[in-house]
């Protein structure tokens, strides 16, 4: 067993390594060394300068911080791990060198597919590996089904792919047939290293903010895959939930037929759960998606949820943040690491450039900083979310061992690099409420009537002060701060029909008062600039506002009303917004309500109350839940939580679950 | 159209296109304006084009790819040998687990 991990290793290194060594023999290059006032021989000579001989050529290239080393995915196959091109630029006094290197998108998808089952076979294997036969069921024409499924996504978003694909004729059928059967022996080997782990996946869970899984030159991500086999398996055994499936199939119906025009969506640092393109056959690949990510992610929260230990996972979640820190550190110390890690990962943006996460600004506020992820705020919400899980289990448990210590160490100081205020808040407001609640036996009512007292007087004090920072008077002000911004924003002939509905002096009281109190909420969190940007934008009809326009599409929102250009950065910065862009009012209000209708249900599960209040929270005011592994990761937590009234349990199965194992 | 210009370049000002087919004893003129092009074939030949006209005329008939090119196109048919080979040997594999495990 020992030997069969050692040579996995030897082989993930070999294959993460050797692509960067293939250089032009044909040929005895002379590599000069990169200049600003030169970068002629580069020009000269694309694709034939292998990326180690360009490092040993330029050894400073490795940490010197003006060089920044960036894939090349519409590159040839034969360009792969060369250097094909280099461009200088000035920003300043700095003299910036962007190194491109050939990683063509057909080899990213088997290369980096083999990378990360590799490094999926360390999960142990489950223990009784003939238990579940079910998930076997109709594999080979689930397997074919998903890559035909991720093939048609490479159709209906042919225009992204068209800059990310090189000499691919996106009009010829056997164009397709190469990438269909690139993505089957993907999906082939994914599953079936899978299906002999799947127990353990939902222990392992935390390692997806560190593995974020996008192919290069896709936006694609390759977790995605497993949701997708498990949605589709669902479907096929038969196990239904018609509410669910009646519903989405009713409002699948609308958005494709609403799905009229084309506007294009830049995916930036939402590339793997976004569509690129607001079209009829993208549209109807993301409803697809949706539907059997949903249904995936349900699936194997059933297969696997007696599997969940809770000291595994809090385990599992303190490597990944110590990982990701030191990961943060050294992406963005070394400009070379800061490629491998992008690639290797799979990351939705590059390593933060920011030397130093202790960084403050000439005002003397302090810089967000967010490693290796792509936001500051989600990764923050990250760290939270452990420091939250490891106090249930700390606090629940005698068998703290190292690794949980290193766990809130990493994990305070990335949430104190992140600079997530409202975080740093939640976590030490649930602190707190846990500390007192945890003492079931000897609770205190009047403990806890005192401590939601003092919440409520912080919390109004809080809002005095606020207050009195204003000159005018302050709720008014405060409630009309999102409307206030989105009319700086918007063009004098271009007003969207959010903006006209909110602003009009026939809109209703309740809906004022509703949306002047968001606002207010908006005010406090600091996102009265971003929310009053989505207001200019959002420009629905009708049947828009109460059903939206499709699920995980932007292009709508980015592509119809023009805006003056803002300064502030572009997403709605709350996923409450997205959704109500994506599936519109009724849906979000009845998932509003099974919501809370379920957490009334569980108000004597303190750690799902917490958990939801802190994700609720977040959520409102972060674009976190337009992430993959967030996504995931909270709905399956949730459902975890949500079945576990007894934390302490949590480390060890129960008798009645062991019996079930068995 | 779209190949002519990323091969030949952009389209002269003026540039009236001729119906050389018509005329077997058409003679190309050489466009001291215009930098010289090497074509290539499916099958490696290749040929020098000294003027738009020219070279448009050749791109039209077949002489429309590179070097880089062919490389790319034959490197995409052996990658879907490749594939389509593992796929088989995944596959059979797996058939001849299922027999020894039964």
């Amino acid at each position: 067993m020992k030997t069969k991990k050692a040579g996995t290793i030897i082989l993930l290194v070999l294959v993460v390594f050797i692509p960067w060594f293939n250089m032009d023999t044909s040929n005895d290059y002379s590599i000069p060394k990169v200049s600003q006032e030169d970068t002629s021989f580069y020009e000269v000579y694309p694709c034939k300068i292998s990326l180690t001989e360009f490092i040993l050529s330029n050894p400073e290239s490795i940490y010197q911080n003006h060089f920044y080393f960036r894939p090349d995915n519409r590159s040839s196959i034969q360009c792969f791990g060369r250097i094909s091109g280099v461009t200088v630029l000035q920003k300043g006094l700095e003299t910036q060198f962007f190194i491109s290197i050939g990683t063509s998108s057909l080899i990213n998808l088997l290369l980096q597919a083999f990378i990360w089952i590799a490094l999926f076979s360390f999960i142990p294997k489950n223990t009784n590996l003939k238990k579940n036969m079910d998930i076997l069921k109709y594999k080979n024409l689930i397997i074919l089904l998903t890559a035909y499924l991720l093939t048609f996504s490479i159709y209906a978003e042919s225009r992204f792919y068209e800059k990310q694909l090189y000499l691919v004729d996106f009009q010829e059928i056997k164009s397709y047939v190469l990438i269909f059967l690139i993505f089957t022996l993907v999906v082939k080997n994914f599953v079936e290293m899978f299906v002999k782990r799947s127990e353990n996946i939902v222990n392992y869970l935390p390692y997806m903010y560190l593995i974020t899984g996008l192919f290069s030159g896709f936006n694609l991500s390759f977790f995605a895959i497993i949701f997708l086999y498990f949605g589709l398996q669902s479907n096929f055994i038969g196990i239904k939930n018609k509410l669910f499936s009646y519903t989405y199939i009713i409002l699948s119906i609308w958005w494709l037929f609403n799905s009229k025009g084309s506007a294009f969506f830049n995916v930036g640092k939402l590339r793997g759960f976004t569509s690129s393109i607001f079209e009829f056959n993208a549209n109807l690949f993301w409803i697809i998606f949706t539907y059997f990510l949903i249904k995936g992610i349900w699936r194997i929260y059933i297969l696997n949820k007696n599997s969940f230990r809770f000291s595994l996972f809090t385990k599992n979640l303190s490597i990944t943040s110590a990982i990701l820190l030191i990961l943060g550190v050294v992406s963005a110390n070394l400009p070379i690491f800061n490629f491998i890690n992008y690639y290797v990962l799979g990351l939705q943006r590059y390593g933060v450039e920011s030397k130093t996460p202790f960084a403050f600004d000439e005002y003397s506020v302090k810089i967000s900083w967010r490693g290796i992820f792509p936001s500051s705020e989600t990764i923050g919400e990250f760290y939270g979310l452990c420091l939250l899980c490891l106090m249930f289990y700390v606090l629940n448990t005698s068998k703290v061992k190292l690794v949980h210590y290193v766990g809130i160490f990493t994990s305070s100081l990335g949430l104190y690099f992140s600079d997530n205020r409202t975080t740093m808040t939640l976590v030490f407001l649930s602190s707190l409420f846990y500390f007192f609640t945890i003492r079931k036996n000897t609770i205190k009512i009047e403990r806890l009537k005192i401590l939601y007292s003092l919440v409520i007087v912080l919390s109004f004090t809080f809002i005095y002060f606020i207050q009195s920072n204003i000159s005018t008077n302050g709720y008014t002000f405060m409630s009309e701060s999102v409307i206030a911004k989105a009319l700086t924003f918007q063009k004098d002939y271009a007003v969207s029909s959010f903006s006209t509905l909110i602003t009009s002096p026939d809109v209703s009281n309740v809906t004022s008062f509703m949306f002047g109190f968001i606002s207010f909420l908006g005010y406090i969190l600091n996102r009265s600039e971003m929310w009053g940007l989505f207001t200019a934008r959002y420009n629905p009809t009708f049947n828009e506002l109460l059903f939206g326009s499709g699920p995980l599409n932007f292009g709508q929102l980015y592509g119809e009303v023009p805006v003056n250009s803002p300064e502030s950065l572009l997403l709605p910065h709350s996923s409450v917004l997205s959704y109500f862009l994506f599936i519109g009012l009724i849906p979000i209000g009845l998932l509003l309500f099974i919501f809370l209708k379920d957490l009334y249900a569980n108000r004597a599960n303190s750690e799902l109350l917490l958990f939801s209040i802190y994700i609720s929270i977040n959520i409102f005011k972060n674009d976190s839940m337009n992430y993959f592994s967030p996504f995931v990761m909270y709905t399956i937590l949730y459902l975890i939580l949500r079945n576990k009234k007894d934390l302490l349990n949590i480390g060890k199965a129960s008798p009645q679950q062991q019996i079930k194992t068995n | 159209m779209a190949e002519i210009s990323n091969i030949c370049g952009v389209q002269p000002e003026g540039f009236v296109k001729i119906d050389i087919s018509s005329d077997p004893n058409f003679v190309f003129e050489n466009d001291l304006n215009y930098a010289a092009k090497q074509l290539f074939d499916l099958e490696g030949n290749t040929v020098f084009v000294n003027s738009y006209l020219e070279c448009q005329h050749y791109v039209l008939g077949g002489w429309d790819y590179t070097p880089l090119k062919n490389s790319e196109i034959l490197l995409q048919e052996s990658l879907l040998y490749v594939v389509t080979a593992l796929l088989v040997i995944t596959y059979i594999k797996n058939i001849a687990a299922r027999f020894i495990n039964r």
